[in-house]
């Protein structure tokens, strides 16, 4: 069992609307990694989170997504979630009319709550739920009226972010992909949100930073960085990846993979 | 409290008019008004799809001919714990009421108004009894919003109500707690003509909520109730209107606030039963500065069909209306809301909003709405919308993405489209029965 990866991408080749966008991903993440996803606008990151998240718009066309050893690629959205996986969106949808309080109950009884053995889930204590919103909420520095207002609705960017990574303190997945989670971010705001995942890394849990831009990995380190372009990941290597990437920027390798003549 | 329909007669007529009065031993005066408003019934053609207001609706099938205008008067309730069954279980336990007044098929059985109130000069009892005991009173009000001619079926109620409902707040005084008024039809193949009279004097306030219910029977019912609320200066009225008829029911309802200046009525109309529903509600605004809230939600499922006419009629300058009427459909649900905003030349700075979303959940359930401008006056500020919408697959996958299930998804967003209204009708037993009533609806 502890050999199984957590978290694998096979030879995925996906897309939308029968566009071939993923063409042969191959990703293995094990517990207690955190990993980042570079990559140049329209490279396929955010398919590649859509995907694994399960969006009913997104088509597979060949290969697979094993979650401990599990094929999740027949699996809802909501299974996914159930089984310790989570995705940050780069741009949360605002449902008017859903308190953020009501969503994040819901949420955290159908995924951290037992089975009542009849088929049902045990739900978290009332109280037990608002202390531990509470302390979430402060951790990431989130203001309390957060709770009653209706999910996302009328947050600026710093706070739906924020709102994202709220979710993921509370539903404490093992794996986490986190898409732009920090871009568009004020310095102030990067900082909460950056010290906030680095509270909610446990050393166990693993993460998939997906960023264009190389300033979250200032704030948040990862073990292991990848270099997508056109659908398939083209580079890997350590942390000293991103700082190369830096100098050189998404064409110059590009152009260095790109065999002459 | 057994009834039967086997040896009544069915079907409407000028002599069931007059007996029913004979029956319940009304004055000449009262007969009268009954008989005149039977012509004014039979003068007014029955609806066609050929009329506007009609286009979408179809009573071809009303069982108006078939369904006993009037039932046997029924022995008074002695206290709360006679009432049927189903009407205890309206009445959730714990919720405090100013009083209360039930009405079985065509009879009052049963008002209590709490210690205190009728000392302050309120008068709540059935309108039968307030007719014998306030004749001067209640004709000076009667059909004074609601004329007998406003439409067919309230010409139809002011021929043969019975029962209703009659509450009077004296100028300045102020009641907080919701007065309630319980309407159930206990036998299937009657009609249930009730009768709201709701007049509240200068500044006064008060809240009346109002609940409909009935037994499911095979055999078709009726019902044409009349809503009137005369709102006097400064005074407030909040009406709240829990309609929850079995299937068996083909409803009318015409429901009119008259407000004098500075006045403010706030309507909530709660539509889920019924196999037919039709609504007229009406908001007038005939002082300077006075302000009508119309609230509405509706949930249809299966062949139900309801629908919903709005008037906000501003009449004097300076009055605002706020019109909000939210709707889910399901299964083969059909509904109609169409609604007017008319604004009277003198209407000088109206402010008036008017909107109807429709929620629909399934491929075969149909909403039109039909929002219209009628404006003579040049300095108004009048805002109007209407949708129609499928619940976003957007919205669906980011909850479950969340761990939701597809179910749990949909009807947290059914949930919250419905708060909006929701949360503005601040009686927290009316937020928790619509709430729960939503949930029944969806099936979760």
């Amino acid at each position: 069992m502890s050999d199984t990866p957590l978290f694998q991408v096979e030879n995925l080749h996906a897309g939308i609307e029968g566009e071939e966008i993923l063409k042969g991903v191959d990703l293995t993440i094990n517990r207690g990694e955190i990993h980042a996803l570079m990559g140049p606008n329209g490279s396929g990151k955010s398919t590649l989170a859509y995907i694994v998240a399960g969006h009913p718009n997104y088509e597979v066309f060949e290969g697979r997504v094993l979650y401990k050893g599990e094929n999740v690629l027949e699996m809802g959205a909501d299974e996914r979630a159930q089984l310790g996986m989570f995705l940050a969106f780069q741009y949360p949808t605002t449902i008017p009319g859903v308190s953020m309080a009501n969503f994040l109950r819901l949420a955290v009884n159908s995924v951290r709550g037992e089975d009542d053995g009849e088929g049902g889930k045990k739900r978290i204590a009332p109280r037990e739920f608002r202390r531990m919103l509470r302390e979430k909420m402060q951790m990431l520095n989130i203001d309390e009226s957060f709770a009653t207002r209706y999910l996302n609705e009328g947050f600026s960017g710093g706070e739906k972010k924020r709102a994202e990574i709220l979710q993921m303190a509370m539903l404490e997945p093992e794996f986490a992909i986190m898409d732009e989670t920090v871009s568009g971010l004020d310095i102030d705001a990067l900082r909460t949100v950056s010290e906030g995942v680095n509270k909610l890394y446990d050393g166990t849990m693993a993460m998939l930073l997906i960023t264009h831009y190389q300033r979250l990995l200032n704030h948040i380190k990862p073990h292991y960085v990848h270099v997508m372009l056109e659908g398939r990941i083209v580079q890997s290597g350590g942390p000293e990846l991103a700082e190369e990437l830096e100098a050189k920027g998404y064409e110059q390798i590009r152009s260095e993979l790109t065999p002459a003549g | 409290m057994e009834a039967s329909v086997q040896e009544a007669t069915k079907g409407f007529s000028r002599r069931a008019a007059e007996e029913l009065s004979l029956r319940r031993g009304e004055p000449d005066w009262v007969r009268e008004m009954r008989l005149s408003a039977w012509d004014t019934y039979e003068a007014i053609p029955m609806p066609k799809r050929t009329d506007e207001e009609w286009r979408r609706t179809d009573i071809r099938r009303v069982p108006i001919d078939d369904v006993v205008p009037f039932t046997e008067l029924r022995d008074k309730a002695g206290s709360r714990q006679d009432l049927p069954a189903r009407v205890l279980s309206a009445l959730s336990t714990g919720v405090e009421d100013s009083g209360l007044n039930v009405q079985v098929d065509s009879s009052p059985v049963y008002t209590e108004v709490q210690p205190g109130i009728s000392e302050q000069g309120v008068i709540f009892t059935d309108l039968q009894s307030a007719l014998e005991h306030y004749p001067d009173l209640v004709r000076t009000y009667l059909f004074g919003a609601v004329p007998v001619d406003d439409n067919k079926f309230a010409a139809l109620n002011a021929a043969f109500w019975s029962g209703g409902t009659f509450l009077y707040v004296p100028s300045g005084v102020e009641i907080e707690v919701p007065f309630r008024n319980v309407v159930y039809n206990e036998t299937p193949g009657a009609s249930v003509f009730s009768h709201t009279l709701v007049v509240a004097e200068d500044e006064a306030s008060v809240v009346l909520v109002d609940h409909w219910s009935s037994a499911e029977g095979e055999d078709l019912s009726l019902s044409c109730n009349v809503i009137e609320v005369h709102v006097g200066e400064a005074a407030q009225v909040r009406y709240i209107q829990l309609q929850d008829w079995g299937r068996n029911m083909w409803s009318f309802n015409t429901q009119k606030a008259h407000c004098a200046q500075d006045a403010q009525v706030n309507f909530l109309n709660v539509a889920l039963g019924g196999k037919f529903s039709r609504s007229n509600i009406a908001g007038i605004l005939n002082g300077a500065g006075s302000l009508a809230e119309m609230l509405g939600i509706y949930f249809a499922d299966e062949n139900q069909h309801i629908d919903h006419l709005t008037r906000q009629e501003h009449v004097s300058p300076y009055a605002t209306s706020d019109l909000l009427i939210k709707g889910a459909l399901k299964d083969r649900s059909r509904t109609v809301y169409s609604g007017l905003i008319k604004v009277h030349p003198h209407a000088q700075r109206t402010d008036a909003y008017q909107s109807n979303r429709n929620l629909v959940l399934s491929r075969n359930a149909r909403a039109d709405t039909i929002p219209n401008l009628e404006i003579g006056a040049n300095d108004v500020r009048c805002t109007h919308g209407a949708t129609v919408s499928q619940v976003e697959e957007e919205y669906i996958f980011y909850l479950m993405s969340r761990g939701i299930t597809r179910t749990e998804a949909i009807k947290l967003i059914v949930d919250g489209f419905f708060d909006e209204v929701i949360e503005r009708v601040p009686v927290e037993e009316v937020q928790e029965f619509v709430r729960e009533a939503i949930a029944r609806k969806i099936g979760l």
